[in-house]
């Protein structure tokens, strides 16, 4: 039996109805077209599915979708207008903190999670927000600048 | 002239801070990746795969799933008996095992669901039926080269052997103060790109063409291993590749591709697969694990004169770019350092182990364990400065490598290595 769920996804209320087990990751690809959401494991081990739910983020393989009833959802999606980027997102092409692109949303969502809750972190700070998001090109170092300029840069305000 | 283009080059882009030309939509969320592609009307694959490691097929039975609501149609080797091996340099892997034949590590795929969603595919393949002879299975190289040890391909458990000399190994050794024997073991490593193999594809009823959305490496060689175990000219085969999502040498294989081809030249519609990362870890290619015996002689001033080195690897069930790999690992058996007198073996020996095939170094990482670990024990022994007694020893410009190729151009290692040192505080 589907149940309907009422939730905010990048600014917009929306209402659907969704089967008891579906994944957010799931709900998110196949029934509202986020592609930006990436799936790498399926096991909450890589990060890639990374959405910000209540500003926190989450692993969405591993949240069911009707748990976001009620709750606010932002996805890489909601990050910009599409035409100017967020300051994280300039900062990341900037950097060349992008390799094969396939960790980028999940680790500018854990980046943006971290920003939101500290304005000014630490080097360390944004290395242990970033520790659940797994890049296979080894891009890390250029990841970590990214983020830390963005905050020289007011992105974290 | 071309002084000038150069110059010109430099001017435009070395040095400067160059966008990726697909980094905005990668970073937007808006870059196409396989498992991003969509068409209406498509059907979901799922492959049934083998139920022990060596075993021959003896009995397949698809009635129950083939009754399951959703499934369409269920593709056994017995539909496409004119199908061919496949593989990247030595075409030993089958596309689906037929009864009477072997499947010979749990990767080997025996029959392919296609259906209405992918969750009736994945129900179908656990109601799909098998019955099966169980063999040996061999998990050790050195186990698959013993005399009776059961064979996993017709022509023996050993693939190929390949040799290197140099210099005289023996005069080498006598000249040594020092002689160091040990044996090196290095493991299985899987190149876990983010996306996992995935792909969709199409069958043009118009053009007989078959498009196919797969990451791959080697596109050109990728159509022509298709087209040739289809039976298909090449131009019948389209390969568009989407965005990549890594591959680290993962991809250079064939994975989706026929199964796809099959599929959509079978129900005409749009068909797409996704392996799990589960999938993903027992049927796509690994790095090499190697067993490397080397013996390295020394001077007592601490230079190298000998080395002489016996490699067995595994390269599990099929060939894959195996042969490849081994041989640069042989070539690459001193490391960036000048040793005269070289002797080497190298085994490549199937086992039942998921395959090998290509991951970042490509032979040479699994070496550099073994010679780098005789370099600090020797170093330690003689009681001498490792970061000098690598400098003294390493190439420079006219070097000769154990393959005896002169080096000429763009030998780093000295720098290299005093950079490092410097960099991790050696001296202090």
């Amino acid at each position: 039996m589907k149940h309907k769920i009422r939730f905010t996804i990048n600014g917009e209320v929306k209402e659907i109805e969704v089967q008891p087990n579906k994944t957010l990751l799931k709900m998110l690809r196949e029934d509202l077209d986020l592609i930006g959401v990436k799936e790498g494991c399926g096991a909450g081990e890589c990060g890639a599915c990374t959405v910000l739910v209540n500003n926190k983020p989450v692993n969405s393989c591993l949240m069911l979708a009707v748990e976001v009833d009620g709750k606010e959802i932002l996805t890489i999606e909601g990050l910009s207008d599409g035409i100017n980027l967020d300051p994280l997102q300039e900062s990341f092409l900037k950097h060349n903190a992008i390799q094969c692109g396939y960790c980028t949303p999940g680790m500018v969502m854990s980046a943006k999670a971290l920003l939101n809750r500290n304005s000014h972190p630490k080097e360390e700070d944004v290395k242990e927000a970033l520790a659940g998001n797994l890049c296979r090109c080894t891009g890390y170092k250029r990841i970590v600048d990214a983020v830390l300029d963005a905050v020289k840069k007011g992105g974290g305000k | 002239m071309m002084a000038e283009g150069v110059k010109k080059m430099t001017k435009r882009y070395v040095g400067k801070n160059i966008f990726k030309v697909d980094a905005r939509e990668k970073v937007t969320g808006n870059a196409i990746y396989t498992e991003d592609i969509y068409f209406d009307n498509m059907l979901y694959l799922k492959i049934k795969r083998a139920t022990h490691p060596h075993a021959y097929l003896r009995r397949i039975d698809i009635s129950k799933a083939q009754k399951l609501p959703g499934v369409v149609k269920i593709i056994t080797a017995a539909d496409i008996p004119k199908v061919k091996n496949f593989g990247l340099i030595i075409k030993d892997q089958p596309v689906l095992i037929g009864i009477g034949q072997k499947m010979r590590y749990m990767g080997d795929a025996l029959a392919i669901v296609i259906a209405e969603s992918k969750e009736a595919a994945s129900q179908a393949i656990g109601l799909i039926e098998v019955e099966v002879e169980k063999l040996e299975a061999i998990s050790d190289p050195l186990r698959a080269i013993e005399k009776d040890a059961p064979l996993i391909h017709q022509d023996g458990n050993i693939l190929d052997t390949y040799y290197l000399k140099k210099g005289d190994i023996k005069k080498g050794f006598a000249q040594a103060d020092l002689i160091v024997e040990n044996e090196y073991r290095t493991s299985f490593l899987d190149q876990v790109p983010l996306q996992v193999e995935a792909g969709v594809g199409i069958f043009d009823q118009e053009t007989e063409i078959i498009k196919l959305w797969v990451a791959t490496q080697w596109l050109h060689d990728t159509q022509a291993d298709i087209a040739q175990s289809l039976g298909l000219p090449k131009e019948k085969i389209r390969i568009i590749q989407p965005v990549i999502g890594g591959a680290f040498g993962k991809k250079e294989d064939i994975s989706v591709h026929i199964y796809l081809a099959l599929a959509a030249m079978e129900t005409k519609r749009p068909v797409k697969l996704t392996y799990t990362r589960e999938e993903s870890m027992i049927a796509q290619s690994k790095r090499h694990p190697f067993i490397i015996r080397m013996k390295t002689g020394v001077t007592r001033k601490g230079y190298l004169t000998a080395c002489q080195v016996e490699v067995i690897v595994d390269t599990g069930a099929y060939a894959s770019s195996g042969p490849a790999v081994v041989h640069k690992g042989l070539y690459h058996c001193t490391g960036p350092y000048n040793v005269g007198n070289v002797k080497g073996v190298a085994h490549i020996v199937y086992t039942n182990n998921t395959y090998c095939g290509a991951m970042r170094g490509f032979g040479a990482t699994q070496m550099a364990f073994a010679y780098e670990s005789q370099m600090d024990i020797i170093t330690h022994r003689l009681r001498i400065d490792p970061v000098q007694f690598r400098l003294q020893n390493a190439y420079s410009i006219g070097s000769s490598t154990p393959n005896s190729q002169i080096l000429t151009l763009g030998v780093g290692v000295k720098e290299t290595i005093k950079l490092a040192a410097d960099i991790a505080g050696w001296k202090e």
